[in-house]
């Protein structure tokens, strides 16, 4: 009895920790859409109030009027889906190769794969400014995606070789001593069956390309080229103080995207990442 | 184990027997093209550029170690190193200590089957997934100090004096790193939870027996137990923060002053606002070798593969 009575009591403990930490993560994004359905006078009343007296929905409106902003979504769509495709075509037979062949060094491929992860996208794009320019590569979608591909591809492989690991060998040898060849085995057998490791890792990429700021902020300069989270970063910069309300819808339209997707697929995502981490 | 692929008996003349699609290095070269072209090579000629006196307008240069004399003369690097010092330290440090109670709150929840712990999961996970410049915005705008601002609201409701949060120069780079946390936790807290997880609970079960309270258990079992996963997690945060920049750009833009200009964002305002290619690159190969280091410590924790 003491000991269910302690666990009660710990429970009741544990329900307090959720409360402030909901509290603590959950608070700046609830103010964000508290500012964003105000009206302008109302944006500066001084009392801390959640619900506004007048609640708005024009500040969407107008956010989505300015002829930019939807061309900015849909740039992030575009360059995002780009990303994690590119990535995918790159990543699933050198995957392949690390899951299912023996060869030397196969462990020091893994980690360099790592330590491309580890340097910062604007370490290359230092000179990679300079061939893009020659190349005309700047100031175009194009350009943009390759990078966006190099950027995805180490993290994309190395989910899916863990993935491409909990799939059992002897099916694809089933399938080569019934005469199928290996890529036959590859494309007939392995792809169909890794369909849930490639939708977690595209979806987490995609992700992080829709998040992507420092490649598209160096190469494109031309407005109606940009993604997303550029937009709203330019957005902040002509719009601050004079009509917060705007900045803020805007930055909810640029977060919603992403956390709904996030949310329909999350089980996916986490179970992928989890078991990335406990594996090492 | 199985047989390494493609060994075929040595009478054979391996060479024509073998299918190309036998040969790793046929699946992994794609991949392989692509970041030689887009990592290793610009890597190196950030490197070579570090050692020239180009700008990004100038078509030509010559080689010299001007620019590393002047980085050493430079009296704004020693602020910029102490403001990254501190960004990323206290950032690691916070992202761990709440990213470890989280993941034990979350855990201690799912094995009491407690309800509405998915939400509480669904609700940190968000902050992870909010862009970094929109993170940055958001806090732009909890710190606000025009009557709009969250945390100088809640003072105000409180009836004590306004804080001066992203322009006072002392406490704007705590503001920045309070942001950086909240980003930041969600992914510490995924690793912890995954290696709270797999603690084999009999541990816990014989520390009960032998009468150890729950500090004692903590102290002696958790976290022993997560050791590898912390070290690996302290080494993949610090880069990360180390890097970035996208979340500060909007928060403050590197003020007020140089404040808050860490590493990164010292390094992009060199090469793409004041266009000095040669002092941009030093600072970038700075920041790689500061990776690099950290990478080579991660990988000597990394188990070894069978």
């Amino acid at each position: 009895m003491l000991t269910s009575r302690r666990a009660r009591a710990a429970d009741i403990a544990t329900y307090l920790a959720y409360g402030v930490i909901c509290l603590f993560f959950a608070a700046p994004l609830l103010w964000l859409i508290s500012l964003s359905i105000r009206t302008s006078a109302e944006v500066y009343v001084s009392d801390l109030r959640l619900w506004p007296n007048d609640p708005t929905m024009q500040n969407y409106l107008s956010a989505l009027a300015n002829p930019l902003f939807p061309t900015y979504l849909w740039n992030g769509l575009k360059l995002s889906i780009a990303g994690a495709l590119g990535a995918m075509l790159f990543a699933t037979p050198a995957a392949y190769a690390l899951s299912r062949f023996r060869f030397r060094h196969r462990h020091l491929v893994m980690i360099g794969l790592l330590a491309f992860q580890m340097i910062s996208p604007l370490v290359i794009m230092v000179p990679l400014y300079r061939y893009m320019d020659r190349l005309y590569l700047t100031d175009s979608h194009l350009g943009a995606a390759i990078l966006y591909i190099a950027i995805a591809a180490p993290l994309f492989t190395w989910m899916l070789k863990g993935f491409l690991d909990g799939i059992p060998q002897s099916l694809e040898d089933a399938a080569m001593i019934d005469g199928c060849t290996r890529f036959g085995a590859f494309m007939r057998v392995v792809l169909p069956l890794s369909l849930p490791g490639l939708t977690s890792a595209f979806v987490l990429n995609a992700i992080l390309g829709w998040s992507q700021f420092v490649i598209p902020f160096i190469l494109i300069s031309k407005p109606a080229l940009q993604p997303i989270a550029v937009g709203i970063f330019n957005f902040q910069g002509t719009y601050i103080d004079t009509s917060t309300q705007l900045l803020a819808a805007a930055s909810v339209l640029s977060i919603v995207p992403a956390v709904f997707v996030f949310l329909v697929l999350q089980r996916f995502i986490i179970g992928a990442l989890m078991a990335g981490a406990v594996k090492g | 184990m199985r047989a390494a692929a493609g060994t075929a008996p040595d009478t054979e003349p391996r060479v024509l027997a073998r299918p190309v699609t036998e040969r790793p290095l046929v699946w992994l070269m794609p991949l392989a093209v692509l970041l030689l072209a887009t990592y290793v090579y610009p890597a190196i000629d950030v490197i070579r550029y570090s050692f020239t006196d180009a700008t990004l307008l100038a078509p030509t240069f010559d080689y010299t170690l001007a620019s590393y004399e002047a980085i050493t003369r430079n009296p704004d690097v020693a602020d910029i190193l102490r403001v990254t010092f501190i960004f990323v330290v206290a950032s690691v440090l916070f992202q761990l200590i709440l990213g470890l109670l989280v993941a034990m709150a979350l855990h201690r929840g799912v094995k009491r089957g407690l309800r509405g712990v998915g939400v509480v999961r669904v609700i940190i996970l968000s902050s992870w997934i909010v862009p970094g410049v929109a993170g940055g915005i958001v806090w732009q705008l909890i710190f606000n100090e025009a009557s709009y601002g969250f945390l100088n609201g809640i003072l105000r409701a409180a009836a004590l004096p306004p804080v001066a949060w992203l322009s006072d120069p002392d406490l704007a780079i705590w503001s920045a790193v309070l942001a950086n946390v909240w980003r930041g936790t969600a992914f510490s807290m995924i690793l912890l939870y995954a290696g709270l997880v797999v603690i084999p609970a009999s541990l816990y079960e014989a520390a009960e027996v032998d009468g150890a309270n729950a500090l004692q258990q903590f102290w002696y079992i958790t976290l022993p137990q997560l050791r590898p996963i912390l070290l690996i997690n302290t080494i993949l945060i610090s880069i990360f923060t180390l890097n970035t920049f996208d979340l500060i750009l909007p928060l403050t833009g590197g003020g007020p002053g140089r404040a808050t200009e860490v590493l990164a964002l010292y390094a992009y305002n060199t090469v793409f606002r004041n266009l000095d290619l040669s002092n941009g690159a030093v600072l970038a190969v700075l920041l790689l070798a500061i990776s690099i280091a950290f990478t080579f410590f991660y990988v000597r924790l990394l188990p070894e593969e069978k």
